[in-house]
């Protein structure tokens, strides 16, 4: 039995909307998995459910066997951090973080020690007087983790944390939560729609869609494998191709005049079906090492450089592709209008099934 | 969370019984005129009192003369402090603020004092006068609210911008007065007229000690001399309190409606 | 270079003019009215300067008539503070269906400027010895509240009268300061183990308690310096200050014209300081909010 368990959840309001649809989900202890998804899918209300603030239509929670349905959310020993910091204006840093303690009418020693270490552990025991409107977001959403953690929960839920902060504080404050919960060995989920957010920092990844858990796997199997069109395209950029089936028993397809072996089968079509393939840009490279066998060629629309990345559009037969070559200062990016032949391996071709 | 929603309708129970039952009191007791049964009679006297009709238009006369003089006063004022001088506005709106803190038996006293006949503007000196120095009472204590909702609804529009933008097409200052700036602060003029309108008619303290035959001092008189037009009276003041929010209500919809459009 | 420094010079004097109307209506009619008063207690008949006037404050009748407008004004004050409130959580937080809240706050703007004389005839009406439901509570249940010692003409009867605008206005500045309670504190109070009652004593009045006081403080203003009321309800048998300053304004009935000035500024610095404070607890109480 896992340590989280969300079996079969459901939820629907009042107007007869369902947002959540027969979530199923087992998270061991110590995980840190992520709810990916765009706005509406339904990924913070699953959240809310196990915080007690929403109420499942259907289905149970379990937190260490224990069902959680019937319990109240001040009974549930969960810490959350909140998109909007959530923190109490009229206390200082250490005072919210004092809450869950005080609330629990714990010993002052108790009290203040668990304070100074918990601020200590988000690195802000300098700033324990200071009010939250004399911190900066960053800093705020650092005593906000704090004051959920103080409270020693046996999960911890994070409710896209970072969506309100600069670029360059998300990605250094992404690490130290990863690293904090490494450290505490906590339960954790996290609820964000940026993908690469959760791709860096997550054991496994719950990609959703209009309320269902399209796929869950661990960043390197929701990014190279995934399974619907709606993963493959959230996460990370894709180029679709459009190709026919050529012999389903051979497993050949068409992409223009190239036939092409694809190294799994393709399951249940027929010669001449309409199939959609898709490409990450990095599959791509311009030379035919490790395996690249195939390749297409199109005419250069636009070379964008991106740091460390250039990425190419192509058009082939009036189809966009793109593909990724890392930047090398002796090599010249290619032109707008080159023609150019991109090659690439039949098993990074993704079969996309709806 | 059913009990927080018990608690929440007895709260509401409870306003609502104080606040009705003196409004159904009055008006049912002001029906009782006519022995035995209810009647209008006392409303009918109350509109047959010749020092009804003139107490109450020399009220009216007096709310628009201070609708009219706080507008032309208190418009090009909120404008030109937004326009061109940023830096006085905290001195302007603690001057609007002023009315509210200083009772306004205070200011009135203050004029007696200094408006007499004996001083260098002998506002008291004539009838006139005191008209005149009745309305200017009236514009002080609508101050805040005339100042208030105008500059509200200028913020809304962002005059600053609206002004340069006119001006880089070329429009006259009068031009950009009256056809750009004027109608989009119409609802905030309005909104300020409603309730002047509102607390002009029903002042007592300013009229009374400047024994001008106003409305309020009217009013009081009726109360210590009659038995059943008080109350007709007071309904009366009470409905028009109410059309005039209900006005400023219309005005501030219809302009959001106006600008929704836009 | 004379010429430009002309010109700035010119546009200078140009914006001062544009606000000169304003000030000048401000000096006449605000501020010279009320520092002439201010000014004229420190000065006794005679035109000698003076502090008399201020002893001639402690004399019984005045200081009975301060403490009774103190009286009343504190007793509206915390009954609209309670009252209001009361009222302004359950439309905001109470779970009731959204056409209350708009019809409570409509009501309570137009309630907040019915007062005055109208407001006195109608607790009149209602509960005065004739009044309607003093006859309803007599005759149909047998209770009459005038032989069990109620007498709308009193200060139980004016406070009761006062909260009649003194509720809405509360429940009309209340409203946003409870509006600004975050759903989000809740929520993290609750998670963090927080019953209803610690949320309310740890956070949400900490929070709220600059508005509250603040409030406090303006009702207390408003009904201190109000006189219309008392005037129809009471006539001169209740002495507040306001009334004993009409009397005086009218008939110099202290026979002192400089006292006179002294009360009103007596009336001017209560009513300041309250205004004062009350604005000061709004910036703290806003700061919180960012």
């Amino acid at each position: 039995m896992s340590f989280l368990e969300l079996n079969n959840i459901n939820k629907t309001y009042g107007g007869g909307m369902q947002v959540v649809k027969d979530f199923n989900m087992h998270i061991a202890k110590g995980e840190f998995v992520s709810f990916l998804g765009p706005s509406g899918c339904g990924k913070t209300t699953t959240l809310r459910m196990v915080a007690g603030f929403e109420t499942p239509t259907a289905g149970t929670i379990r937190i260490d066997g224990v069902e959680q349905n019937n319990l109240k959310t001040n009974q549930r020993n969960i810490g959350m951090v909140f998109q909007a910091y959530a923190l109490f204006p009229n206390m200082t840093a250490a005072q919210n973080v004092a809450f869950g303690l005080r609330v629990k009418n714990k010993s002052k020693e108790e009290i203040t020690r668990t304070v100074g270490e918990m601020l200590k552990l988000v690195g802000l025991d300098h700033l324990s007087d200071r009010y939250p409107f004399q911190l900066s977001g960053g800093q705020q959403q650092r005593v906000a983790l704090a004051r959920a953690l103080a409270i020693k929960p046996q999960v911890l839920l994070l409710d896209e944390p970072l969506s309100a902060l600069d670029a360059k504080i998300r990605v250094s404050l992404r690490e130290e939560i990863r690293d904090i919960q490494r450290k505490l060995g906590i339960t954790t989920i996290f609820v964000t729609h940026d993908q690469e957010e959760a791709l860096s920092i997550s054991d496994r990844i719950v990609v959703m869609h209009q309320g269902r858990a399209d796929q869950i796997g661990t960043p390197f199997e929701i990014y190279n494998r995934p399974t619907t069109r709606f993963v493959a395209n959230f996460v990370g950029t894709l180029s679709t191709i459009e190709a026919k089936v050529a012999d389903p028993s051979a497993n050949t397809i068409t992409i223009g005049n190239s036939v092409i072996t694809l190294p799994e089968p393709l399951g249940n079509v027929k010669a001449g079906d309409r199939i959609t393939l898709a490409l990450r840009p990095e599959a791509l490279a311009l030379n035919g090492a490790e395996g690249r066998d195939y390749s297409l060629s199109g005419r250069v629309e636009a070379v964008s450089f991106l740091g460390s990345v250039i990425r190419t559009r192509l058009n082939v037969d009036g189809q966009p592709l793109s593909f990724d070559i890392f930047n090398n200062p002796s090599v010249k990016p290619p032109v707008a209008g080159d023609m150019i032949e991109a090659r690439f391996s039949p098993a990074d071709l993704l079969v996309i099934r709806e | 969370m059913n009990g927080k929603k018990i608690l929440a309708w007895f709260a509401f129970a409870i306003g609502a019984t104080y606040f009705i039952i003196p409004l159904i009191g009055t008006f049912i007791f002001s029906m009782r005129m006519r022995r035995g049964e209810l009647s209008f009679d006392a409303y009918r006297s109350v509109f047959a009192d010749i020092q009804f009709r003139e107490t109450f238009s020399y009220s009216i006369l007096m709310a628009v003369l201070t609708i009219v003089v706080g507008m032309l006063l208190v418009v090009p004022t909120a404008y030109w402090v937004r326009l061109r001088l940023p830096q006085m506005r905290p001195v302007v709106e603690f001057i609007t603020l002023l009315p509210l803190v200083i009772p306004a038996i205070v200011i009135v006293f203050g004029y007696l004092r200094l408006y007499n006949s004996s001083s260098f503007l002998p506002f008291t000196g004539s009838a006139r006068g005191t008209d005149m120095l009745l309305v200017f009472s009236f514009m002080t204590l609508s101050l805040p609210y005339m100042y208030r909702s105008v500059d509200t609804s200028m913020r809304a529009i962002d005059v600053r911008v609206l002004t340069e933008a006119a001006e880089s097409l070329g429009a006259k200052w009068t031009t950009i007065m009256f056809q750009c700036i004027f109608p989009n602060v119409m609802s905030g003029v309005l909104s300020g007229a409603f309730i002047t309108f509102a607390i002009v008619i029903g002042e007592f303290t300013m009229p009374s000690l400047l024994n001008r035959p106003a409305f309020g001092p009217y009013l009081q008189l009726i109360g210590a001399n009659k038995a059943y037009e008080p109350s007709a009276l007071a309904v009366i003041a009470f409905a028009m309190t109410w059309a005039s929010m209900g006005l400023i209500n219309l005005v501030s919809r219809f302009q959001k409606a106006a600008r929704a459009r836009a | 270079m004379a010429q430009p420094q002309s010109l700035v010079n010119r546009r200078m004097v140009m914006d001062w003019l544009g606000i000169a109307p304003f000030m000048l209506f401000a000096v006449l009619f605000l501020i010279l009215p009320t520092l002439y008063l201010v000014t004229g207690a420190f000065f006794n008949p005679a035109g000698e300067f003076t502090f008399q006037n201020f002893r001639d404050l402690f004399q019984p009748t005045i200081m009975a008539a301060y403490w009774i407008s103190i009286k009343v004004s504190m007793a509206s004050a915390i009954g609209g503070l309670l009252i209001g409130f009361f009222l302004a959580w359950a439309i905001t937080q109470g779970g009731l269906p959204g056409w209350i809240r708009s019809f409570v706050l409509t009501f309570s703007g137009v309630a907040s400027n019915f007062a005055g004389v109208p407001l006195a005839f109608a607790f009149l009406a209602t509960l005065g010895r004739t009044g309607l439901l003093t006859f309803i509570l007599t005759t149909y249940f047998g209770f009459n509240i005038y032989s069990h010692g109620f007498n709308l003409l009193s200060f139980l009867g004016l406070t009761l009268t006062y909260m009649y605008f003194q509720i809405p206005l509360m429940v009309l500045i209340i409203t946003p300061a409870l509006d600004g309670l975050k759903k989000e504190w809740r929520e993290a109070a609750s998670i963090l183990g927080a019953t209803s009652f610690q949320y309310w004593t740890m956070v949400a009045f900490p929070i709220l308690w600059p508005s509250l006081m603040g409030t406090f403080l303006l009702l207390f203003a408003n009904a201190f310096g109000a006189i219309a009321t008392a005037y129809a309800l009471t006539g001169s048998s209740l002495n507040i200050v306001p009334i004993v300053l009409y009397a005086q304004i009218r008939g110099d009935v202290l026979h002192n014209a400089n006292l006179g000035y002294a009360i009103a500024l007596g009336m001017v610095i209560i009513t300041g300081v309250s205004n004062f404070l009350y604005i000061w607890l709004r910036m703290r109480a806003e700061r919180w909010q960012k």
